[in-house]
Order: C-alpha cells, then sequence, then structure tokens
C-alpha cells in the first residue's frame, strides 16, 4: 500500500490535497505566511518550505502547494530549520520592522540577521502578495497589484494613484501577516469600523461575529448588512476556513408559529441616551462615557483588556455622575433607576484597584443602598478614599487638556468645580424601545413610567391582566440583578403550575354570541381588550376565545343588536334577576 | 497561387518550383545582426545596382547565415564565394566581377593567424568544423517566401507524418531520435510530448518559447527571422502528435523582425492550407496565435510564460503538476523552444536512425550556440552535440583575441556557469556541462580571457539576475539583492573575510528552496567562479587587489619613469587632467584626479602606464 509518512506519522496519500493540508489534520504545525485558504496556494514566502525524501534523495518544496503524494516528508528537519532561518534573516532584512517576522525569527534561532537592511519604504511588508490576491481573486476588485520586478517590487494602485475601485473592505488589511499595509494610502482614507455593540462602540468588530463573550447559543451570527457576500456576493472566506461546513448563506430570517402555554416577558430596558443630557456633554467629549461603556472598559474581556486607558492615556482624575436620566423631570423620568448607586460605587472601587493614587469624587443626589450588604459596600469604597459630595453637576467643559465638573456640593451648600480626565456618566434605565411592539401584541398595559405593567403591584408582581403572560426583569422596572432573578424565577414558576396542570381553570362567566342574530359587523372585535374575539370570515359570525375571555362584557355593551351577550348574564336572566328582587 | 488541397499537390507543387528554380543568386544575409551591420544599405544598393541590368543572377535577402563578426556578408550561389565586411562602395565591384566570372579577391575572407584567404563558404575555418543541419538552410531561403521554403524540402515532414504516420509513430520516432529540449532544460521531447498526448483535457495546447533572453544570446531570434517555416512545421507535427489544434509562439517584443517574418510566414501558410482548417485535406485542424512578450527575462519560464499568454504578469507557479498535464488555461501544453521545434521536420525527413547518430550517447543531434566574447570569430555556430569546448573556440571561433590567454568560457546564460580553462576539453553536450557546474542553456557562449575579473563577471550576471527576478518569492528577490550587494562590495574592495561564507550559504539556500527555475539556478556564475576562481576572490577582499585589473576602486594607474618618453598622447586623451608633464619629458599621472577610466592605459604604445 502506498503511505504517506509525515514526521513519522503515516497516512494515506491524497493528491487532492497539500502536504500543508494533511499536514495539519495531524496536528503537525507548518508556519506559513502568504498562504491562506481562500486563495490558491501561491509559494512565495517559502516559509513553509518542508523536506521530501524520495527514494533515497532529499528534496524541498512548499507544503502549501506540494501535493500529498506517497513518500516522506520532514516537516522540522535540521535543513528545514536551516533553510527557514535564512528566508527570515532575509526577511529580517527586508521587514525589519515586523514584530511578526522577528517573533517568527526568534523561533527559529535568527535574533539578528547577517545580511544587510534593504532601502525600502515599508518597513513590515515581506511581499508575499496576500493583499494583491485577496482584493482581486476574494473580494473581485482589484485595486491594488505589484509595480515592478525582483527587488524593485512594490504594491501599488495604478499609476500610485488612490484608488477609485476600492470598496473600503479592509480585506487588505486583515489579511496581512504583518500588520504592513495601510488602506488609507491607496484610498486615501479609512474603512468605517463597524462597532462592536457589545463593547458599546469601543471596538470594531468583523462581519461575522459572537455577539458576546457566552452568548446564548454561542454561535457566530453573519451580519448580512456589512457582509461582503450579501452586499457584493464576494469574499465567501467565512466559508472556506469553516472547517465544520456550517457556514449557509441561504439561511435567511423565518417566522414561526409556536404554540404555548404561557408567555414571560423579559425584553429588558434601554440605557438612558446620555446625549439628551446635554450639559455633561456626552457627545463632545471623548472622555464622558457612560457606565455601561466604563463597565466594557473595566473589564478584562473589553478592548483595552481591563486597563483604563482613554486616547492613549491613563486617567489620573474621575468624576462619576449619578442619577443621569434618573429622578430627573427635565427628560420625563421621575422613577430612580435602583441600580446606579451601587455599579458606581463598584466601578469607583475597581477604579482605586487600577490605578494607583487615582481621584476618585462621586457626585450623588441621595445615596441609596439598600440591598444586602449595600451599604457595607458602600462605606468600604468611602473608606477606600472616593470622595462622594452630594450634588448635581449643572455643567462639564474642558480647560486645558482638562474637563471641569461644575456643581453645587448641596452640604457645604457652596458651588465647586472639579477637574477630571475622565468623566463616568452613571446612566439609568427606561424602557425598552422594541417592548412597545410586544405589548401591543400581546395587549398588555403599562404604568405611568412607561414600563409594563403587572396586575397588582404588591400581589401579583409577576402576572399582567392576561392570564398566562407574565414578567420578568427589567420591562416590568429598574432592577439590579438578584431582584431580576428572584422575579424571573417567580414567573417561570407560575408559568410552570399552568403548564404542569394540562388545563387551565376559566370563569364561567363569558360572552357567547347567537348565531342567528349576528351579524359579523365586527364592532364588538375592536371592543374587546383581551382578543378574544376572532371573525369567522366565511359564516360572518364573531368566534368567542372561552379561555381569552374575561367577561368584562365590553363586547355585550358594544353590539348593537344584542348578539353577543355574557353567559349567565343575558338581558333575559338580568332582568328576571331585577324582576325578583323587586317582588 | 492556390491551395495545396492534398498532399499529391504539395508534390507537384515542389516539382514545378525545382523546375522553374534560377540557379543562380546572390545572397545577402539580412538578420538583425547584419543589420546593424549595415548588411540593410549593402542589399538596398544591390537592389538598386542591378534594377533594370540582366546579370542573369537573382538577388535573394536571407536571414543570418552565422558568421555575424565578417558581416555584412555576400555569397554567390551556387559557387558559395563568400564576400565579407562588404560595404555599400563594393557592391558594383561584386556585380561586376559576378558577370565576368571573376573573384574579388580583397573582400574574401582572411585568417587573420595565417593570412590565408578563402574563396568558398564551407572553406572558411569558421564554417569548417560546424555541422549546420537547422541552420544551414538559412543561406538558401528567402524567409519572406514560403515557396523558397517548400522547395527546400520544406513540409515534406508535415505531408509524410499526415499521409503515414500516427500520432504514436511521430511521438515514437521523436522519442528514438533522441531529441532533448533546447530550451535550456534538456528534457526529452519525445516524453515530453507523449505525457501530453496522454493527459486528460477537451483542449491542448502546442507553444513555442521564442522568448529568448540570456544576454548576449540569438539563436532563436536567427532560426525565426531566416527560417520561421521550419518552426512551424515543427509546431504542426507536434500539434498532430499531441492532439492540439491551438499553438502560441511567444516571442519577445525586442525582436520585430523575428515577429514580422514569422507573421508572414503562418500568413502565407494559411493561403497555402498548411496552416488552419483541414490541413493538406487530411480533416486536422490547428492554427497559432502570435504573443508578444514585453522583454521580462523571466517569461522565458514556462509557467511564467503561460501566465503571461493568459493576460497576467508573468510570474512563475509551483511546477509539481507538470504543464503536460496542466499548462496553459490549466489545460495540457507542451512547451518547446524555437530551435526544438526546428529540428522536429528534420528527424522526419532525414529518420530517427541518422539523427541519433549525431551526438553523444545522451544529447544527440546538433546544438546551435552563440559565440560570443573575446573570441575571433564571434557569431551563431551549429555543432553537433559531444564537440568540446576547445573546438568551438580555437578551430571555430579562431582562438582568442589579441593571442590573449583564455581564462574560461560561460556557458548557459545568467543561470550557467563558467568553464575554466583547465576544462576546456569538455566535451559540450546536456550532461557534461551540468557535471562540471554549468549548463547547456539555451546555447549562450561567453568566451573570456585574462582580462576578466571573475569576481566581476559573477557580479554582473548576479546583478542581471536580480533585476531580472520577478520577485515572487522571497529567496531569489531577496537573495539576489544581498547576493549582488555584497558581491559589489567585493569589487569595490570592501568585501570581508565572512562574505564568502554568507554568500555560499544564500546560493545553496536559493539552489534548494526559489520557486522557479531562474532562481534554483541564479547561483551558478557564482558557485563557478568560486569553485574553479577562489583565488581572485581572496585576491579582492584579503589583498584588496583585482588580479585582473577590472574593479576600479581596486587599481590605480601610475606612469613608469623609465618607460615614458614623454609623447603626450596620454595628457591629450585625459578627459580630467590628472596627466601633466612638458612635451618629451616624463609625466606624471595624478592619482587624486585619476577616475581609473583606463583610456591612457590603451593609448600609450611604449606601456608606460603601468596598471596595479
Amino acid at each position: 500500500m502506498k503511505k504517506l509518512i509525515i514526521d513519522g506519522i503515516e497516512t494515506e496519500p491524497n493528491p487532492e490535497k497539500t502536504v500543508l493540508e494533511v499536514a495539519k489534520e495531524l496536528g503537525i504545525y507548518i508556519p506559513t505566511l502568504c498562504y491562506h485558504k481562500s486563495l490558491t496556494p501561491y509559494g512565495a514566502c517559502r516559509i513553509c518550505i518542508v523536506e521530501i525524501i524520495w527514494k533515497g534523495r532529499s528534496m524541498f518544496h512548499t507544503a502549501c502547494t506540494y501535493p500529498a503524494w506517497e513518500g516522506e516528508v520532514r516537516t522540522n528537519s535540521e535543513l528545514v530549520r536551516k533553510i527557514r532561518k535564512t528566508i527570515l534573516e532575509l526577511m529580517l532584512a527586508e521587514a525589519p520592522d515586523s514584530p511578526e517576522i522577528q517573533e517568527l525569527a526568534k523561533e527559529y534561532g535568527a535574533e539578528k540577521t547577517r545580511f544587510r537592511e534593504r532601502d525600502k519604504a515599508n518597513k513590515k511588508c515581506i511581499l508575499c502578495g496576500l493583499c494583491v490576491r485577496f482584493c482581486n481573486d476574494v473580494m473581485g476588485v482589484g485595486a491594488i497589484g505589484f509595480k515592478n520586478r525582483g527587488a524593485s517590487r512594490e504594491i501599488v494602485t495604478p499609476f500610485e494613484e488612490f484608488s477609485e475601485v476600492c470598496t473600503l473592505c479592509g480585506a487588505c488589511e486583515f489579511i496581512c501577516p504583518t500588520d504592513a499595509f495601510d488602506v488609507s494610502t491607496i484610498a486615501g482614507e479609512k474603512p468605517i469600523p463597524i462597532p462592536s455593540e457589545f463593547d458599546m462602540g469601543l471596538t470594531k468588530r468583523p462581519s461575522v461575529y459572537t455577539p458576546f463573550p457566552q452568548a446564548v447559543p454561542n454561535i457566530p451570527v453573519i451580519d448580512s448588512e456589512k457582509c461582503m457576500f450579501f452586499q457584493n456576493e464576494t469574499c465567501r472566506v467565512c466559508e472556506n476556513v469553516c472547517e465544520p461546513d456550517a457556514i449557509d448563506f441561504a439561511q435567511k430570517e423565518e417566522k414561526k408559529e409556536i404554540e404555548v402555554g404561557a408567555i414571560i416577558v423579559a425584553t429588558g430596558f434601554d440605557p438612558f441616551d446620555a446625549s439628551i443630557k446635554k450639559e455633561y456633554a456626552y457627545s463632545e467629549y471623548k472622555n464622558v462615557i457612560t457606565g455601561l461603556e466604563f463597565e466594557r472598559l473595566i473589564s478584562a474581556s473589553g478592548p483595552t483588556r481591563g486597563e483604563i486607558v482613554i486616547d492613549g492615556k491613563v486617567p489620573k482624575q474621575i468624576v462619576f455622575i449619578h442619577c443621569v436620566g434618573s429622578r430627573d423631570e427635565s427628560v420625563g423620568n421621575e422613577y430612580c433607576s435602583r441600580v446606579c448607586c451601587m455599579f458606581i460605587a463598584k466601578q469607583a472601587h475597581l477604579v482605586n484597584e487600577c490605578i494607583p493614587n487615582a481621584e476618585v469624587t462621586v457626585l450623588y443626589t441621595d445615596m441609596r443602598a439598600f440591598g444586602k450588604g449595600y451599604e457595607e459596600f458602600y462605606d468600604r469604597v468611602r473608606m477606600e478614599g472616593v470622595i462622594y459630595r452630594r450634588g448635581n453637576p449643572s455643567e462639564i467643559y474642558r480647560k486645558g487638556e482638562k474637563l471641569i465638573v461644575k456643581a453645587e456640593d448641596t452640604i457645604l451648600g457652596e458651588p465647586v468645580e472639579i477637574e477630571a480626565d475622565l468623566v463616568v456618566l452613571g446612566t439609568g434605565i427606561v424602557p425598552r424601545n422594541e417592548t412597545e411592539d410586544i405589548r401591543k401584541i400581546l395587549k398588555l398595559s403599562k404604568s405611568q413610567d412607561g414600563f409594563l405593567l403587572e396586575a397588582h403591584p404588591k400581589l401579583r408582581p409577576v402576572d399582567t391582566a392576561l392570564d398566562g403572560v407574565f414578567l420578568a426583569g427589567c420591562c416590568q422596572g429598574p432592577k439590579d440583578i438578584p431582584d431580576t432573578v428572584a422575579q424571573a424565577k417567580g414567573a417561570a414558576s407560575s408559568a410552570m403550575s399552568i403548564l404542569t396542570r394540562g388545563f387551565v381553570n376559566i370563569e364561567p362567566v363569558v360572552a357567547t354570541t347567537d348565531e342567528n342574530t349576528c351579524s359579523g359587523c365586527g364592532i364588538c372585535e375592536a371592543a374587546c381588550e383581551y382578543g378574544a374575539l376572532t371573525l369567522d370570515s366565511i359564516n360572518r359570525i364573531m368566534i368567542v376565545n372561552e379561555v381569552l375571555c374575561k367577561g368584562c362584557s365590553a363586547c355585550a355593551s358594544a353590539c348593537p343588536s344584542n348578539a353577543i351577550v355574557l353567559k349567565h348574564y343575558t338581558p333575559k336572566q338580568l332582568l328576571s334577576q331585577i324582576e325578583a328582587i323587586l317582588r | 497561387m492556390s491551395k495545396i488541397r492534398n498532399i499529391s499537390n504539395l508534390k507537384e507543387l515542389k516539382e514545378k518550383l525545382l523546375k522553374e528554380k534560377k540557379k543562380r543568386f546572390i545572397v545577402i544575409p539580412n538578420g538583425t545582426c547584419g543589420r546593424a551591420k549595415g548588411s540593410k544599405e549593402v542589399s538596398k544598393a544591390m537592389v538598386e545596382k542591378t534594377k533594370g541590368l540582366s546579370v542573369g543572377f537573382e538577388i535573394k535577402i536571407t536571414g543570418c547565415i552565422g558568421f555575424c563578426e565578417v558581416e555584412p556578408i555576400v555569397v554567390i550561389l551556387p559557387d558559395r564565394i563568400t564576400y565579407v565586411r562588404v560595404k555599400e562602395e563594393d557592391v558594383q565591384e561584386i556585380l561586376e566581377a559576378v558577370k565576368n566570372n571573376r573573384i574579388v579577391e580583397r573582400l574574401l575572407y582572411k585568417d587573420p593567424t595565417t593570412g590565408n584567404r578563402f574563396e568558398k563558404l564551407e572553406d572558411i575555418p569558421f564554417y569548417k568544423k560546424q555541422m549546420p543541419l537547422i541552420f544551414g538552410k538559412n543561406l538558401e531561403i528567402d524567409p519572406k517566401n514560403i515557396l523558397d521554403y517548400i522547395s527546400q524540402e520544406g513540409y515534406t515532414a508535415l505531408a509524410a507524418v499526415i499521409e503515414g504516420m500516427s500520432p504514436d509513430t511521430v511521438i515514437e520516432t521523436i522519442k528514438k531520435a533522441g531529441l532533448r529540449g533546447r530550451g535550456g532544460g534538456g528534457f526529452p521531447t519525445g516524453i515530453k510530448w507523449e505525457s501530453c498526448r496522454r493527459a486528460q483535457g477537451d483542449i491542448k495546447y502546442v507553444i513555442c518559447n521564442a522568448d529568448e533572453g540570456d544576454p548576449g544570446a540569438y539563436m532563436d531570434r536567427a532560426v525565426l527571422e531566416g527560417n520561421p517555416h521550419s518552426v512551424l512545421e515543427g509546431m504542426i507535427i507536434g500539434a498532430y502528435a499531441i492532439g492540439a489544434h491551438e499553438g502560441y509562439i511567444y516571442v519577445r517584443q525586442e525582436y520585430p523582425l523575428a515577429v514580422k517574418h514569422f507573421t508572414i510566414a503562418l500568413e502565407q501558410a494559411r493561403e497555402y492550407g498548411l496552416l488552419g482548417e483541414n490541413i493538406l485535406g487530411s480533416g486536422f485542424n490547428f492554427d497559432v496565435k502570435i504573443a508578444r512578450g514585453g522583454g521580462a527575462f523571466v517569461c522565458g519560464e514556462s509557467t511564467a510564460l503561460m501566465t503571461s499568454i493568459e493576460g497576467r504578469p508573468g510570474e512563475p507557479r509551483a511546477k509539481h503538476v507538470h504543464t503536460v498535464e496542466k499548462g496553459l488555461k490549466e489545460m495540457p501544453t507542451t512547451l518547446n523552444n524555437v530551435e526544438t521545434w526546428a529540428n522536429v521536420p528534420l528527424i522526419i525527413n532525414k529518420g530517427w536512425k541518422w539523427y541519433s547518430s549525431i551526438g553523444t550517447e545522451e544529447s544527440k543531434g546538433t546544438k546551435i550556440f552563440s559565440l560570443v566574447g573575446k573570441v575571433n570569430n564571434t557569431g551563431l555556430v551549429e555543432v553537433p552535440m559531444g564537440i568540446s569546448l576547445r573546438e568551438i573556440v580555437y578551430d571555430i571561433g579562431g582562438g582568442i583575441r589579441g593571442g590573449k590567454k583564455l581564462k574560461a568560457v560561460q556557458t548557459g546564460g545568467p543561470s550557467g556557469g563558467c568553464v575554466p580553462e583547465s576544462l576546456i576539453d569538455t566535451p559540450v553536450d546536456f550532461d557534461k556541462l551540468t557535471e562540471v557546474g554549468s549548463m547547456m542553456g539555451s546555447g549562450g557562449m561567453i568566451v573570456m580571457d585574462e582580462d576578466n575579473c571573475m569576481v566581476d563577471i559573477a557580479r554582473y550576471f548576479v546583478g542581471f539576475l536580480k533585476d531580472e527576478s520577478c520577485g515572487k518569492c522571497t529567496p531569489c528577490r531577496e537573495g539576489l539583492w544581498q547576493m549582488d550587494a555584497i558581491l559589489t562590495d567585493i569589487c569595490d574592495g570592501k568585501g570581508k573575510e565572512d562574505d564568502i561564507e554568507i554568500l555560499e550559504d544564500l546560493a545553496w539556500l536559493m539552489k534548494n528552496c526559489c520557486l522557479c527555475q531562474l532562481g534554483t539556478t541564479a547561483a551558478n556564475p557564482l558557485l563557478t567562479t568560486l569553485k574553479y576562481f577562489r583565488e581572485e576572490y581572496d585576491a579582492h577582499i584579503k589583498e584588496k587587489r583585482c588580479p585582473a585589473g577590472v574593479c576600479k576602486a581596486l587599481i590605480r594607474y601610475s606612469i613608469d619613469k623609465d618607460k615614458c618618453n614623454g609623447c603626450g598622447l596620454c595628457k591629450l586623451k585625459c578627459s580630467v587632467e590628472a596627466i601633466t608633464g612638458e612635451k618629451n619629458e616624463v609625466h606624471i599621472l595624478d592619482t587624486e584626479k585619476c577616475i581609473k577610466c583606463g583610456i591612457c592605459y590603451e593609448i600609450c604604445k611604449f606601456d608606460a602606464v603601468v596598471k596595479e
């Protein structure tokens, strides 16, 4: 039987694949620079060279181009390492400023190069051609190409003018193995990055991405509005590199009808739009940020890996402001958002941990440390040196390099001006915009503050007026995590109690239609608050869903021909009762 | 003129042409090489002078006949009387001599060493040891007239193939003849054709590689200019054998005359039904297109050439799967060099047995070389394989110019190597040249004497390749740049002790790791000069001395007080006024001002200028 032996591992030859591909399947690492799965192998950088032993002779071929024929392959023999070392020395002379090349060179023992440094404008480019081939072969644009031959080779646009065809897709920058390409040099402008929603726009994200760590389900999604395939039918790189072959461009969003026994509404909230509070100049200064943005900034998985850095600088003076968009009649939110006091306390505490000697000032309205252990934590933060001053700022403005936060200290009763490198706004919770759609579909009510209304604030806090529909979390009103969890559990068990029973008890007093008199005019349907009436358009009779009907008799009063009545409360029965009383 | 519809038509035409053929010609070779020396003016004068006169001779303008050193040449046929270095004003005299059956003695070739004059072409020492099987017909064929070719056995091979040979028989014949590719690699042509015939593909291509790029080599140009139909006939036979219906000839833009003659050849062949649909009534279709190269050396590499034809930048690609299986447009493709194609009709016409009797065990037939450099007779020489370098340089080439000593012969172009004087008896064939570290290549042969610095030669070729590398793969692009920089340093007297080791490392890397043959062979000139002339490198690096006196930075001119008689010639010629001195008194050379141009050294008749 024919055999292919790679580094001592026997496998079957497969001329359809390359040595590189087969080695990868066997878990053998071969370094590459000019290779990319979605491109035809180019064999230019030569770094993937391997030793092929055939009939006792030793030959050297690039693994990315050499078919996986029978024979023996050594991917890391002494001679291979010698070759890679010399090639990397040449690359060090060619691209001395590339950390990627320096690192790879170190791996092969080439700390320094014996060759003289090339006099080239781009000190990172190794002319692997990935950008050129990607732009042309994958993106179908062909904005860049090679100029000149040999050592004078360069990557340029036609006539070295700003490209007219470049779509600013940024693939060239993305694909460059040595970070040598700057698309603005060929297009005259930078690509507009797609802001990462999860990182509050502090970083960019690709068109195919996992919404956030530990997302459920933890599966990447394609942003069809940004994806080059959906825009121009090009690219398809994700499809090429996805080994389990999971990318399916034919997938479309679909509508599904599901029959359910209970519904829990848990649509969440929107953070308050801080730009509404013009005096805080949120849209104006880069170093005025919201609490959520700060949360990403300080997160170890965030854009700065947990370092608090604004514009490349570590802020020393930080001011937190409470009640931004809460307890504020001027923006129409009279309620307290309940979470801001404590998240600001936590963030102030973290600043103290991250930035030694930071001056942290918190401007608050009233301190509401209501939960278990909250007050103790608040005390601790104050003990750590965070200064709490009572009073809402009236203005934030720039003075030189600093921001000035102007406020009145209502305890001292005097105006204060605090210098800051960074201002964090404790933005509150507002009802989520999209919740309104669901509310209308489910015919739920909302309270004055705009959040969904529960059936009873004290006795039925997770129920709604609609049987089988429950509320959980901030859609019902601002709450912190423990409260949300508690409410969610309540909603879940309420739903379960209906589902496990398998049936529902309904009130006997529900509406009923008299088939002989109903004309199907539809007036009662409009009057029903609970969506219990549907018109049978063929027979032109109103049908009552007895499960949904609350027996409010709005339909009965609206019906011009008395065709719809409440069971047990027909006009005849009512009149008989009146008669009996009068007797 | 009418289309040749079948083989008997062709035979009839040939008979008719032979009957009508005039016996007497005045031949004026007019290749690009000849034109550079004024052959066009001579032929023009000849045509004008004979206008209206009946001299009984027809004037025939042909392609190069090889002896470029002495062009313009005029040959009188059938006596083959040869006049060399003819000028416009000599035309009248030649015409009169022809008329009166006399010979113009002063225009005959004179051997520079013996002083003997030779009347007939084949008696000239330059031609004596040659075997002009491919090249010989240039003398008798007007490349712009297909009838000339037909009357000279032209297209008989094609007729024979179509009449009675299956494609397999053709391939078998070429295999048995032992023809190997003349472009440099020396791959057996028959095997190449057979693999291409067997390869899977609806469309197959044949390509003629006429992208001759080696500095100082112009064999292919001379064949295309002088006998384009022989190449075309070879291609048609090849296409028939492998089952191709489309062909390309890739000619470099710098060969306008070759393009012109080949274009005419294509048009005429189509007119006569020898190309296009239903060739010679056989039902076999084949046509050829001309693709012009932009002059990149790397496009002589087969895959780069094919990418160039496809309309993309000429860059080679990995050839693990051979081009006979996946070549032009991913289809099976047979690519052969001009000279290889031109050999095909010859083999068919004369049989493989005859052909394989010429040459050596492994290399059959003849090879055309362009013999240039410090040799007395420069030009194109066609010799049987196996002839020694000595015979080429001394017998055909007439020895070294100015009686100097031979140092080395560079063969195979920039990818070849330098064969030193000590190996001058090496037989010239594919394998023997490879054994000594050089290669046959496409047939460039540069003779170097004691005045050539081998470090400088290596630097020249490395520099040439540095500029001609396509720049795709790292070892070639960067390796050649570094190699060139180090060699330039050595020539400039800035060489360091460890330079040789670095050069050897680079050479090893390139030999093993470059993408295409340009890169893998690029170090050959360096390696052979290092192997055979190590002492010259050492002299440059350790002693800061150029033994041949070529590297400007390492030489110094001075005036020998004892020899200078104050003639003043050097002072007069010095462009930077570095030489001073009164008439008839010893002159002085100011080394500060001297730019080392060497003019004083060359013109001093008393050897008073000394080069150190």
